[in-house]
């Protein structure tokens, strides 16, 4: 088999796209070629990695943020999340 | 169809023809829908917080602009993740925005966080035309059909470069995958 043509199956097989025979045929290929198994196993970490990365949090800070920055280009939008308690109005304190 | 991709497809309908006829609560719903997702498809994109709340902004902003255009035929998510990709494109080429986030901030104990910003910098050392398939196909979750229609390329272009792009994070990771061992 070419290199070329394992290279595909390996990036196939990293992002879990080969059905579970051929899956399986891979990885017992891969035992009696290391190089074989050290792509194999390193581009799914990778994909594994990537996937698992939850990104970014989407703060509250940045959803008022950018509605603030839609209310200031004039837009009117309204959405049914509650209002944060630090932009509601404040009681004076009676004493 | 599963059931949360019909639900959604449907309250983005009703959101849509809410919208054409100038409901206030229409943009705000659909902001509930594809706020959170398009911040976090810039913020990949562009590396700080504070680009990626400008651009979402403006995405939706784009969507009342063209509210009497836009249809409800599944295409709308396409859409809209395209306008996201091209006010990106526009502000990296403003500010040359290429570099390691700043701002990168991530939750979870050190180890995992350090491994996830050794990530995001690997990501964002890529050439973008290997970032994009990867922001989307593999942090996004999106079908490749549709990551192609957002990129405007064939879907073999797409799996090509998302192939290579998985090869050259990969290679930039080094290090972090053999610990991760």
């Amino acid at each position: 088999m070419n290199s070329d043509f394992y290279q595909k199956l390996v990036d196939l097989y990293a992002g879990r796209e080969l059905p579970a025979e051929l899956e399986d045929q891979m990885e017992l290929a891969a035992f009696n070629d290391q190089s074989l198994a050290h792509d194999m196993s390193t581009l799914r970490k990778t994909v594994d990695l990537v996937h698992e990365d939850p990104g970014p949090e989407f703060t509250e800070e940045s959803y008022q943020r950018i509605l603030m920055k839609l209310y200031a280009r004039g837009v009117d939008i309204q959405t049914n999340a509650p209002e944060p308690t630090h932009l509601q109005y404040q009681l004076p304190i009676q004493g | 169809m599963p059931n949360d991709a019909l639900r959604d497809s449907l309250a983005e309908k009703k959101w849509l023809t809410a919208l054409a006829k100038g409901d206030p609560n229409a943009l705000g719903g659909i902001y509930e829908m594809y706020g959170e997702r398009i911040f976090r498809y810039t913020y990949r994109m562009l590396g700080n917080r504070s680009d990626a709340e400008d651009a979402t902004a403006e995405t939706f902003l784009r969507v009342l602009r063209r509210s009497a255009e836009l249809r409800a035929d599944g295409a709308f998510r396409t859409w809209l993740f395209r306008i996201a990709r091209n006010l990106c494109i526009d502000k990296m080429r403003q500010h040359k925005l290429m570099e390691l986030p700043a701002d990168a901030q991530y939750s979870g104990g050190e180890e995992k966080a350090t491994l996830r910003i050794t990530v995001q910098q690997a990501l964002s050392d890529l050439p973008t035309e290997y970032r994009e398939p990867l922001v989307l196909c593999d942090l996004e979750d999106m079908a490749a059909r549709e990551a192609a229609e957002v990129l405007k390329i064939s879907v073999p272009a797409l799996k090509s470069r998302l192939y290579r792009g998985r090869r050259a994070l990969r290679d930039k990771l080094g290090g972090a995958l053999e610990r991760m061992s």
